[in-house]
């Protein structure tokens, strides 16, 4: 026999007595898939199902034994007429649970006598007797799933040979069996004997102390005791490897039991001699030099009770008793059965009689550690130390959790408070969440619990998290005790590093991440773009993630007041827009650790901005801060100068034509507007025309002075109204006109600015004077957009008055005024008011000869409205229609801006 | 106390972890149904039942039906159905998965998920062989098995399919 062999035997003996454990009614059995992948960005990442639970549910399953047929009964006890008989068996629940299992007993119709005074009892300790405490009768047993203490239970029949029984009669009992739980579940093929002897009859009955469970370590005191219950004395019988004849009561050790120290007993008669046998066959003398024996299923020990004839008189009794040790390392619910068997001679042949059957089984004992990440776990408090952490970063920790006990056990994991972010436990895999206790593990074997903990971004600071085993079937202890319930072990991170960090930098070289590092790359020397009101900077900028973890960075900018920053990509990194331009952001996105990408910031400088001369580096600007999403005080900051250019424009509007007596006296007006985008001071002054005549100018109309100097106008859009007063001397021929050409000059800022407008003034020999002025109204409301309707637009309302007034002495007869519809205008309305005539009607024509007492409602373009007075009643307009002296037609023109 | 240093795991590690964080790119339906036979005439037929509870030596079937959600196409996909520790994989249930041109067959753990490979997984132990310590190198068996995984080398936008495998409860 090689010895590869000898050691699977030695397993097969170590183990063989373990059942397949079932599992327990009640378990849930929970089950979550994962599953990992590499997503479109190129980033690993996990996700899990569900939860899925199925709960076990309850087998019956249970077994009576010794089994036994009428035929051949399992198990025979001899004994006087009218005495009682015992016979012992083990009910055992092979279920998943708790069941109680009723027991009926029933004799046998084809045999000699029925024995009288039938009943069961529990026999507790398992020795096979009716011990006091015991002598209750039950009809049930109630036992616990198998592989817990309460799994089997001795049960004895007792009853009674009639004592009509004659000697070698024999009677047939069976115990049956149905579990309460599924009453199809049922066992009775447990058939029992008992014979009436008037011959000599060796009782054996067996006991084990203690009963039931032992722990690991611990002795078993086996004692096997009888007396001759027959009709005559016992004699002996011949024994292999011993001289002369006995009785010989024989136990054969269980296997893995080991007996260190002598057996002893006495007996009724004879004379007593330990003895001991490794094949079962021959025996020898058993002394303290042939100790210690291991059982292995052949090695006995015994005690030889020797004599000659019939020697062992009736009711003469004898005991035998030997302790065997339980191995430290036995598995708990390993069963050790033990029976013995006396042999004698009842005068006319060799007897056997076996005793019952006794059971122990190894205690549990439940006990955890954890701790070390190797085959075996540390036991006591203990720290797994990661030296460096950055935070927003997750570390793992590796802890091997161990089943220290001798038992299949599960074990609740939990955390304690960390201080180093949201911690999670995860299965071997490092992957699927643990939920519920881990297990059941086998006795010795290990689990791979994963903690992973989330370090926040804002932590600077080492810290630690304590996990804590605890055993499910020993909840109690403590993590300094060895070999209990309870364990735990400290996961820690020394020291903790940020983990973000931003880099933004002016791009300079046309590449992405090529820039010089902080702070020289904040300032772009040399670089100092210039524009006009209304325009557009562009600086290119690069925004590098020099931290850990992939981050989210968004823009802003401190501005001067008015002023807008807008940021595009830069794809391409060349530090030039896009074509086409691509959509502003308002960040970066998700950019990962150690990566670069560009960008551009566009400040838009709002229209009518001042002008600004900005140095680079010492006088910048403009700020552009890019920020950190997830740490808000992760930034950076570059700084830029942008040049405001002055632009000076200044206009003076409109011309005037009008008409004047001689002499006479006429006043225009003119609007100085200032479009600059700074103020300027302005000087008005005319040429004076061609003929002497005498102009005047005013800022109020009221003030009148040869020439005007000084006048501040603000800046983008700020104006002046200049009056213009002509005044003809008497005698100046009908027809002359004059112009005079009057010219602003402005200083705007370091420019100067001029413009002119003329008035053109012809004397009329006639009384009539014509004025026109107009107002221009934002859209179609009231509101005023420029009182001289020097401004207007598009959609604008502007209305002109013409006044037309008879300045002379006399009637003036066919007065039509003309207006045309101004280019790129919609005619609107007319309408007409008349005073000073003493009757008359105001008339309306489109081309000057039909004419119509209702104002038209259309003019087409290149159009011109007709207005005159109809003074003879006639509806027409003839020399006979007159305007006396100081009448007044004033009407009223409305056009829209096209 | 036992202090192990454990500054070997390199920052490419702690990356690695970072980035593993659970969105819901992939959906994940785990189902558990008891597996039943049902004799109908004289032919035995199966029939699924949702499995809320099972008795020892039932068969349970896991089916997972995952879902790419996304608009792209994800690489590398490793779906994993664990065998409970109460069960015992039934050998040769996991079936393989037809993906076009490819068939994906399913691999195994018997470390709790740590590694994985193709059956027969070998493990090597030690024996004592004519009174010397040897190693051998033994097949193990499907009841110790601890996972089972199918790595789809892509899946696709809105592709679905659906992984099966037996266990048998303890």
């Amino acid at each position: 026999m090689n010895k590869l062999f000898a050691l699977l035997v030695a397993v097969l003996v170590l183990f063989g007595a373990v059942l397949a454990q079932q599992t327990p009614a009640g378990t849930n059995i929970s089950n979550q898939a994962s599953a990992s992948y590499i997503d479109s960005a190129g980033q690993a990442r996990t996700t899990t199902s569900n939860q899925v639970i199925t709960v076990v549910q309850q087998v019956y399953s249970f077994s009576i034994t010794p089994d036994g047929t009428t035929a051949t009964p399992g198990q025979t006890r001899n004994a006087l007429p009218g005495a009682p008989v015992y016979f012992s068996y083990t009910v055992s629940n092979t279920g998943n649970g708790s069941d109680t299992i009723n027991l009926t007993t029933a004799q046998d119709a084809g045999d000699s006598f029925d024995l009288t005074g039938t009943a069961l009892y529990l026999d507790a300790n398992c020795n096979g007797t009716i011990d006091p405490g015991e002598t209750s009768a039950i009809t049930s047993v109630s036992l616990t799933r198998q592989g817990t203490p309460g799994a089997s239970a001795c049960v004895i029949v007792a009853g009674t040979i009639p004592a009509s029984a004659t000697n070698s009669q024999n009677g047939n009992i069976n115990l049956s069996g149905v579990s309460a739980g599924n009453p199809s579940v049922t066992d009775s093929n447990n058939w029992a004997r008992a014979t009436a002897t008037t011959s000599a009859a060796l009782t054996a009955t067996k006991s084990a102390s203690p009963s039931g469970a032992v722990a690991p370590g611990n002795n078993i005191t086996y004692t096997v005791s009888g007396s001759n219950l027959g009709g005559s004395a016992a004699s002996g019988v011949s024994v292999g490897g011993l001289g002369g004849s006995g009785i010989l009561i024989r136990d054969t050790i269980p296997s893995g039991l080991v007996v260190s120290s002598l057996p002893t007993g006495s007996a009724g008669a004879g004379t007593v001699q330990m003895v001991y046998s490794t094949n079962g066959s021959t025996w020898s003398p058993l002394a303290v030099g042939n100790l210690p024996l291991t059982g292995n299923g052949t090695i006995a020990v015994g005690m030889f009770v020797s004599g000659t004839g019939a020697f062992f008189p009736q009711t003469a009794s004898y005991t035998f008793s030997f302790q065997a040790t339980v191995p430290s390392g036995s598995a708990a619910g390993t069963t050790y059965l033990n029976s013995a068997t006396v042999q004698f001679n009842n005068g006319t042949s060799d007897q056997s009689v076996t005793s019952n059957t006794t059971t122990n089984t190894t205690a549990s004992r439940f006990s955890v550690a954890i701790g070390g990440s190797g085959a075996s776990a540390t036991d006591g408090a203990d720290t797994q130390t990661l030296a460096s952490a950055f935070s927003g970063s997750a570390v793992s920790f590796n802890s091997t959790l161990q089943n220290t006990g001798n038992a299949s056990d599960s074990f609740t994991l939990s955390l304690g408070t960390s201080t180093i972010g949201v911690c999670t436990m995860l299965q071997s895999d490092g992957v699927t969440p643990l939920s519920g206790p881990v297990g059941p593990l086998a006795a010795g074997a290990i689990y791979t619990v994963v903690v992973r903990c989330a370090i926040p971004a804002s932590q600077t600071s080492g810290g630690s998290v304590t996990l804590t085993a605890t055993s499910v079937n020993n909840p109690s202890g403590d993590v300094a005790t060895l070999l209990d319930g309870v364990d735990a072990t400290t996961l820690a991170v020394t020291t903790v590093a940020s983990g973000f960090g931003v880099d933004a930098a002016h791009n300079t070289n046309g590449a992405a991440g090529g820039e010089g590092s902080d702070p020289a790359n904040d300032s772009r020397a040399g670089y100092n773009p210039a524009v006009n009101p209304g325009g557009t900077a562009l600086f290119p900028f690069e925004v590098a993630n020099t931290g850990q973890n992939p981050d989210t960075y968004t823009f802003s900018a401190v501005l001067p007041s008015g002023w807008t920053a807008v940021f595009y990509p830069d794809s391409n990194c060349d530090g030039v827009m896009d074509a086409p331009a691509p959509a502003p952001v308002s960040g970066t996105g998700l950019l990962n650790n150690g990566s670069a990408r560009c960008y551009i910031a566009a400040v838009q400088v709002p229209a009518g901005a001042s002008p600004v001369d900005a140095t680079p580096v010492s006088g910048d600007n403009v700020q552009f801060v890019v920020t950190s999403t997830t740490l808000g005080s992760v930034s950076d900051t570059i700084r830029g100068a942008v040049d405001v250019n002055l632009v000076a424009q200044i206009s003076l509007e409109p011309p005037r034509t009008g008409t004047i007596t001689t002499p006479g006296t006429l006043t225009y007006t003119h609007t100085l507007v200032n479009s600059s985008n700074q103020s300027g001071v302005c000087s008005v002054a005319g040429d004076g025309g061609s003929f002497g005549w005498t102009y005047q100018y005013s800022l109020d109309g009221n003030t009148w002075s040869a020439s005007l100097s000084g006048i501040s106008v603000a800046a983008n859009g700020g104006s002046q109204t200049i009056y213009v007063r002509v005044l003809t001397p008497a005698g100046q021929p009908i027809g002359r006109t004059d112009v005079n050409t009057l010219t602003t000059t402005c200083t705007v800022g370091s420019a100067t600015v001029n413009d002119s407008v003329t008035e053109t003034t012809t004397v009329v020999g006639g009384d009539l004077r014509l004025t026109k002025t107009g107002v221009s109204y934002v859209g179609s409301s009231s509101t005023v957009r420029d009182a001289n309707a020097a401004t207007a637009l598009p959609g604008d309302t502007i209305e002109y008055t013409v006044v037309a007034s008879n300045i002379g002495t006399g009637n003036l007869s066919q007065v039509v005024i003309t207006d045309p519809l101004p280019s790129y205008t919609n005619f609107v309305s007319v309408s007409a008011t008349i005073s000073g005539f003493t009757s008359g009607t105001v008339l309306y024509s489109t081309d000057g000869t039909t004419w119509s007492t209702s104002a038209p409602t259309t003019l087409a373009a290149g159009g011109s409205i007709y207005v005159a007075v109809s003074t003879n009643g006639n509806a027409t307009i003839e020399a006979g229609d007159l305007m006396p002296p100081s009448a007044t037609i004033t009407i009223t023109f409305r056009v829209q801006v096209q | 106390m036992r202090v192990k240093q454990w500054w070997i795991v390199g920052l490419g590690l702690l990356l690695a972890f970072a980035m593993a964080q659970s969105r819901n790119d992939i959906r994940l339906d785990l189902k558990a149904f008891r597996v039943l036979s049902v004799q109908e005439g004289n032919r035995t037929t199966e029939k699924l039942e949702a499995a809320l509870d099972a008795r020892p030596g039932q068969l349970i079937e896991y089916q997972l039906n995952a879902q790419n959600t996304t608009d792209n196409t994800l690489r590398q996909v490793a779906l994993i159905i664990p065998i409970p520790a109460s069960t015992a994989y039934q050998a040769l249930s996991a079936q393989p998965l037809r993906l076009g041109e490819t068939l994906v067959t399913a691999e195994f753990s018997f470390d709790g998920g740590r590694t994985y490979g193709k059956i027969p997984l070998k493990r090597t132990i030690k024996v004592l062989e004519n009174g010397k310590e040897a190693l051998k190198e033994v097949e193990v068996k499907p009841e110790e098995f601890t996972h089972a995984r199918w790595v789809l080398p892509q899946m696709s936008a809105k592709q679905t399919v659906l992984l099966k495998l037996r266990t048998v409860v303890r």
